[in-house]
């Protein structure tokens, strides 16, 4: 044994009842994920979003937070998975969902709605509704994603989540395994998100400038914490994916 | 083996029992029951503390009123059918053959109990475990077992706890009763009592053909009856399996928690009675008398038939908390379907579901918060309409058959209800459009594409859908479909494209 080693040895032993184990790193843990059922994206996240933490997928509108969000539920729900989606302005479309793939059955859908009498038109009461909603969700324990979608709620409104809020989702979505997505405007979770994508661009497929034929989006990793790459390596920063019109048919390779 | 034992239940002063039964803060109280119509009510029933305070059966609204501390209420026929049934229901568990023989203000239950010792033991037991079981549910009853019918009948009336009568032992058992247990017509009993005679023990001592000759052949009956030695041609009922529990006020509730004080114990008895035939209760329907005449009804069903109380309780508190009653609430009845009691075969290897029980209670707490409709799983219609869909409960499904598209599809994230628009049109085409909230400038637009239907009803619609990429005034782009209504040329914004 060198004499580095016996040195870390004596003063780990040393500081023994104060830290345990001072100057050993923590060994690193794998996540396990569940695929997004979109290649460039997994790859960008390598595996999927992680299971039981807090994913968001941001951006503006028509950048592609819905379509992916869905492709991540229709993997799911082919897994026999149970999923639910929260919807703060409702919003969801189940045609989208049914075309993406989405096993409706195994879908639980919670409208929120403007609360009638005093509070009528606050816009917090949606809001509200969202989070408990939520809360309950996945305090009940056994939905393998539950996705939040805030992406119609203005920024000013869900920034002021509390943290103490998001840290809890957090700690529920660990203990029950469920992935919960979050579709927003703006990344709301701040450190309590494991990973925060951000979709960018967009671009109209079209063939012969008559029909639409899909979207071409470009997704950007802001923030990844269970990486399982190595920290040196290097991490491809952005990725792109197409999503095609449910009137376009699907060319077999 | 085919000895005849019989063993009697009597509640006495069932009224009271009745009434006080669900509802125990009440038991320890002086209560009195009246009953016929106002002003000319009089007491039926009463309970051993209002007897102590000096009230009795036949006292006037205003005698018993001049009595402090003791409790008015009024007799309820519904509340006494539903505690007889829970009786007999109870009673049940240990004989399928039992005869109702209530007569007065009491509920007298007599069972045939020849060839049970195998299964309860000793007579004397069984009737410990008899009467047990009629406290579990709130009644207080006296238990007799006797070789004879009339026997069991009358010492059970006319004692308190347990007595076993032994065989050859009845006259001897009976001896010590009065002649008043026999509800003589009062001419007859006029007469014994003219004679001296007041126990069973001093008319069964009498010679029998000189007393018929006095007082007819009925006597002969009477003298049978006081000895234990009068035959009886046993006419069992068949109870009908029921679980109903109901609750009459005195006065109108208009506090949910109260309402919830009363359903605990309800539904305690009615689990308790589906467990005694080894089932859980599937559904469970809530009625409600309101004041101003009014009904309230709903209806509690778990995705799988439970026993649980406490699940079955919070059910109960969560269905009040999203429909609560609109007026004070005069009675409660609860009706309970009972099911088989479910097990959930889990595989091994089988992906994580939300346990029934607790998705049940979520749901219902979901709806409290977002509305009765607004929580569970989309079906889409069979229709060509863009955008129909009904919502459907949500219960966790055994296996999927959706294929998952190969390639994702784009998403529409739609506008409830759609966003009015005014539009400038360019060579036939959607140029620029102003909404409330923003300016866009369209840089590409797709469409006409035309949809129309249901043009014989009222519900027909004619549209133009436009998909159409356009610019905000911030320079975002944004894809949506735009909507035209040929019928009154109006513009929306439907969906955005996500």
């Amino acid at each position: 044994m060198n004499s580095a080693a016996a040195l870390r040895i004596q003063i780990e032993h040393a500081l023994e009842h104060r830290f345990p184990s001072a100057l050993t790193p923590v060994p690193r843990t794998y996540r396990e994920t569940a695929s997004t059922g979109i290649e460039g994206v997994d790859t960008l996240l390598e595996g999927g979003f992680p299971v039981g933490a807090i994913s968001e997928v941001a951006g503006p509108e028509s950048s592609g937070r819905t379509s992916l969000a869905l492709s991540f539920l229709a993997h799911r729900t082919q897994e026999n998975c149970v999923v639910a989606w929260v919807d703060a302005e409702d919003a969801f479309d189940p045609e989208s969902a049914a075309a993406n793939g989405v096993s409706l059955r195994q879908l639980l859908w919670i409208r929120c709605r403007n609360a009638n009498g005093l509070v009528r038109g606050k816009p917090w009461t949606r809001l509200d509704q969202a989070i408990q909603a939520t809360d309950l969700l996945l305090q009940a324990g056994g939905f393998a994603a539950i996705v939040l979608d805030l992406g119609d709620t203005a920024p000013e409104h869900a920034s002021r989540i509390p943290l103490a809020t998001w840290f809890r989702f957090r700690q529920a979505a660990d203990r029950s395994r469920c992935c919960l997505v979050v579709l927003g405007k703006d990344a709301y979770a701040q450190s309590s998100a494991a990973i925060v994508l951000e979709c960018l661009s967009l671009r109209a497929k079209a063939s012969g400038k008559t029909v639409l034929d899909g979207f071409a989006y470009e997704v950007r990793r802001e923030r990844h914490r269970f990486s399982p790459s190595a920290s040196g390596a290097r991490k491809q920063p952005a990725s792109s994916w197409s999503a095609m019109s449910n009137w376009t048919r699907e060319v077999s390779s | 083996m085919n000895e005849e034992l019989y063993i009697c239940a009597h509640a006495a002063e069932f009224p009271a029992q009745a009434l006080v039964r669900l509802r125990p803060e009440l038991q320890p109280e002086p209560i009195a029951i009246l009953e016929g119509r106002a002003p000319l009510e009089v007491i039926c029933s009463l309970n051993r503390s209002a007897w102590r305070k000096g009230a009795a059966c036949g006292m006037t609204r205003q005698e018993a009123e001049s009595i402090a501390g003791v409790r008015l209420l009024q007799r309820s026929n519904e509340t006494e059918t539903a505690a007889r049934a829970v009786m007999l229901e109870c009673a049940s568990h240990f004989s399928p053959r039992i005869e109702d023989a209530s007569y007065g203000t009491a509920c007298s239950l007599v069972l045939d109990i020849a060839g049970t010792r195998l299964l309860f033991g000793p007579a004397e037991s069984l009737a410990h475990r008899l009467r047990d079981a009629l406290a579990s549910v709130g009644f207080h009853t006296s238990i007799a077992v006797s070789a004879n019918f009339h026997t069991a009948q009358l010492k059970a009336a006319a004692s308190r706890g347990v007595v076993v009568v032994s065989a050859g032992e009845e006259a001897s058992a009976l001896s010590n009763l009065p002649l008043s247990v026999l509800a003589l017509p009062a001419a007859h009993a006029e007469t014994f009592a003219i004679w001296g005679i007041r126990t069973l023990g001093e008319l069964s001592a009498l010679p029998e053909v000189d007393l018929i000759a006095r007082l007819g052949q009925q006597a002969r009956q009477w003298r049978s009856l006081a000895r234990g030695v009068e035959p009886h041609t046993f006419q069992p009922i068949e109870p009908e399996f029921t679980l109903k529990e109901f609750c009459e006020f005195e006065n109108p509730i208009e506090q949910v928690d109260s309402l919830l004080f009363v359903g605990t114990r309800m539904i305690e008895c009615l689990v308790e009675r589906a467990a005694g035939r080894a089932l859980s209760l599937a559904s469970i329907k809530v009625q409600m008398k309101l004041e101003g005449g009014n009904f309230y009804e709903g209806v509690i069903r778990p995705a799988l038939a439970s026993s649980d109380r406490k699940f079955l309780l919070k059910l109960l508190q969560l269905e009040f908390a999203a429909h609560p009653p609109q007026a004070a609430v005069l009675s409660l009845t609860l009706v309970a379907e009972a099911g088989q009691s479910s097990k959930m075969q889990l595989g091994l290897f089988a992906p994580q579901t939300p346990e029934p029980s607790r998705l049940d209670v979520t749901i219902a707490r979901l709806r409290a918060i977002v509305g009765e409709e607004r929580v569970g799983s989309p079906v889409l219609e069979d229709t060509h309409r863009p955008g129909s869909f009904r919502m459907e409960s949500f219960a966790v499904p055994a296996r999927s058959a959706t294929a998952k598209a190969e390639h994702p599809r784009i998403a529409l994230r739609r506008m409830r209800p759609p966003l009015p628009v005014s539009v400038t049109l360019q060579a036939n085409k959607p140029a620029q459009f102003r909404s409330s909230e923003d300016n866009y400038k369209v840089t590409v637009a797709y469409g006409p594409w035309r949809t129309s239907g249901c043009w014989w009803s009222t519900e027909s619609w004619d549209d133009e859908e436009w998909d159409v990429l356009a610019t905000t005034q911030s320079g975002l782009s944004v894809a949506c479909l735009l909507v035209r209504t040929n019928s009154r040329n109006s513009w929306r914004i439907e969906a955005f494209y996500d």
